[in-house]
């Protein structure tokens, strides 16, 4: 005879259930290994234990080779937004403003979530894959046994290259969308590069450039830092890489959403 | 005695993997560890290593370096060879700045040298043989003149000749180092070649301890069974 329980542990509700329970498990042991990761990374830079050289080829991995696709999604973005406010701005009398309204709209928000984005894609799902691999064929468990702490080799360099290397990307994307705005007006109404320019800097205080900044730093941090997190956890082989490389997306994207929450919060509400 | 363990135990998922195993190998000795796949042979050198936490028992080893080869050799494949080498050199604390580029390209070589790959230094492993990988990772193991030296089956996925060669490595930096080795392996010639003693491992115990040829000889099921590579006897793969 069948008991309750027995029947219950068999049955659709006890396994989706447990599925829940297992993702709960999960996003808890992730979470807890990104912010342990992240002390002991932060005491080795406070520590000045930095490679240089490692440091300077992840800049240059960071900053060069992510920026022309960091570019295109936020000049994209402008364009897209710009060719839609700007035309019927100008029909409704507000056309001195179009380039007030994209100057704040990329300095407080496209300029940095875009290119966090960006980043995202380009170096994190990168930087989660090239350590899920060295997890899976023991390089880093040679790491260890050869008595080098993994996180001051592996981390350090990554990490502190995002919080550097995150402001600068952020800089140039949000003056080239400021940029590509412009030439969008001009192309779509009768406001001149002038009329737009004029009233680009009316709404931009420090505060933003300083929200913005610190925004980008974060955003670099904490992209590089879960990348890192969620390859060194990697198990298994190709699949584990696989999963490592999905999760480091997929926990960025969130992780950038809730900064960028919390930032509105904090300086903005 | 350089490595000495006293009733380890591992368990993982509930299953005890080492189920309180002791043994000891002297200085310059080397110890083979035999057994089916899965039996927990890796796991005794990740335990001795410190890759993994023990959940019972002691390990002792001599003061001094525990190196280790690693079956897939695990060489940084962004790097170079040289590199390779020196990496613990170059990245450890404690030795970072003692030597110069002049006495760490010396070291290098010589290196090198004693697993007969000279010239090699500026090449990536992508470009080397398995073999050649593999005495590769020896030289980055005794780099820093280590103690006790592990190698996790290092010939294994090698080909005949190439594990010949693998072996007299092995029993050259054995005389060359006085290190007290461990071998994790269940190739017959490896254990033949390289192994002073063997331990055979079955279910977390140790069934077999003695000589290469007393495993030959022995009036043992489990190692009659493991020497004719037999599915008949007291050894039963999981499935």
């Amino acid at each position: 005879m069948v008991t309750f329980k027995q029947y219950f542990r068999q049955s659709v509700t006890c396994k989706i259930f447990r599925a829940f329970y297992k993702q709960f498990v999960d996003f808890i042991a992730t979470f807890g290994d990104i912010i342990a990761n992240g002390v002991e990374t932060l005491k080795f830079i406070m520590l000045g234990q930095i490679d240089r050289k490692e440091l300077a080829d992840q800049c240059v991995r960071f900053g060069i080779s992510s920026l022309p696709i960091t570019l295109s999604i936020v000049g994209m973005t402008s364009i897209i937004v710009t060719s839609q406010v700007a035309s019927e701005m100008v029909k409704q009398g507000g056309g001195n403003f179009v380039g007030l309204l994209i100057s704040i709209l990329i300095v407080r928000e496209v300029g940095a979530v875009m290119s966090g984005f960006a980043i995202i894609s380009m170096i994190g799902s990168s930087l989660a894959s090239e350590i899920a691999t060295m997890r899976v064929t023991e390089q880093i468990d040679a790491i260890t046994v050869l008595k080098v702490s993994p996180i001051r080799y592996l981390f350090v360099p990554r990490v502190l290259s995002g919080i550097l290397m995150m402001p600068v990307l952020v800089i140039i994307a949000s003056a080239f969308g400021i940029i590509t705005g412009a030439i969008t007006t001009a192309m779509t109404t009768e406001l001149g590069f002038l009329a737009y320019f004029d009233s680009t800097w009316l709404g931009i205080y420090m505060k933003d450039l300083g929200v913005c900044l610190l925004k980008s730093v974060t955003f670099g941090g904490t992209i590089a830092l879960i990348s890192c997190s969620c390859g060194y956890q990697a198990s298994g082989g190709a699949k584990g890489v696989g999963l490592a490389t999905n999760k480091a997306v997929v926990w960025s994207l969130v992780a950038i959403v809730v900064w960028d929450l919390i930032f509105s919060i904090m300086f903005f509400f | 005695m350089s490595i000495k363990v006293k009733n380890l135990t591992k368990v993982f998922d509930d299953k005890k993997v080492l189920d309180d195993i002791s043994f000891e190998v002297a200085d310059g000795e080397t110890l083979a560890v035999v057994g089916f796949s899965g039996s927990g042979k890796s796991t005794v050198l990740k335990l001795i290593c410190g890759l993994l936490e023990k959940d019972g028992g002691e390990i002792e080893t001599s003061e001094g370096d525990v190196a280790m080869v690693f079956q897939y050799s695990a060489l940084f494949d962004s790097l170079d060879v040289a590199d390779n080498i020196s990496f613990a050199l170059r990245e450890r604390r404690d030795l970072r700045n003692k030597y110069s580029e002049a006495d760490l390209k010396d070291i290098v070589s010589k290196k090198l040298e004693l697993v007969g790959l000279s010239g090699i230094e500026r090449k990536f492993p992508s470009e080397l043989s398995g073999g050649m990988q593999k005495r590769v990772s020896f030289a980055r193991a005794i780099v820093t003149e280590p103690k006790t030296i592990l190698y996790d089956e290092p010939t294994a996925g090698l080909d005949p000749i190439s594990s010949t060669l693998i072996e007299d490595y092995i029993v050259r930096l054995q005389q060359e180092t006085n290190a007290a080795s461990i071998v994790v392996t269940h190739q017959m010639s490896t254990i033949k070649r390289t192994a002073n003693r063997l331990i055979m491992l079955y279910n977390g115990k140790i069934v077999f301890e003695g000589t290469p040829d007393e495993l030959l000889k022995a009036d043992n099921p489990y190692t009659e069974q493991f020497v004719k590579a037999s599915l008949e006897g007291p050894m039963q793969m999981i499935s």
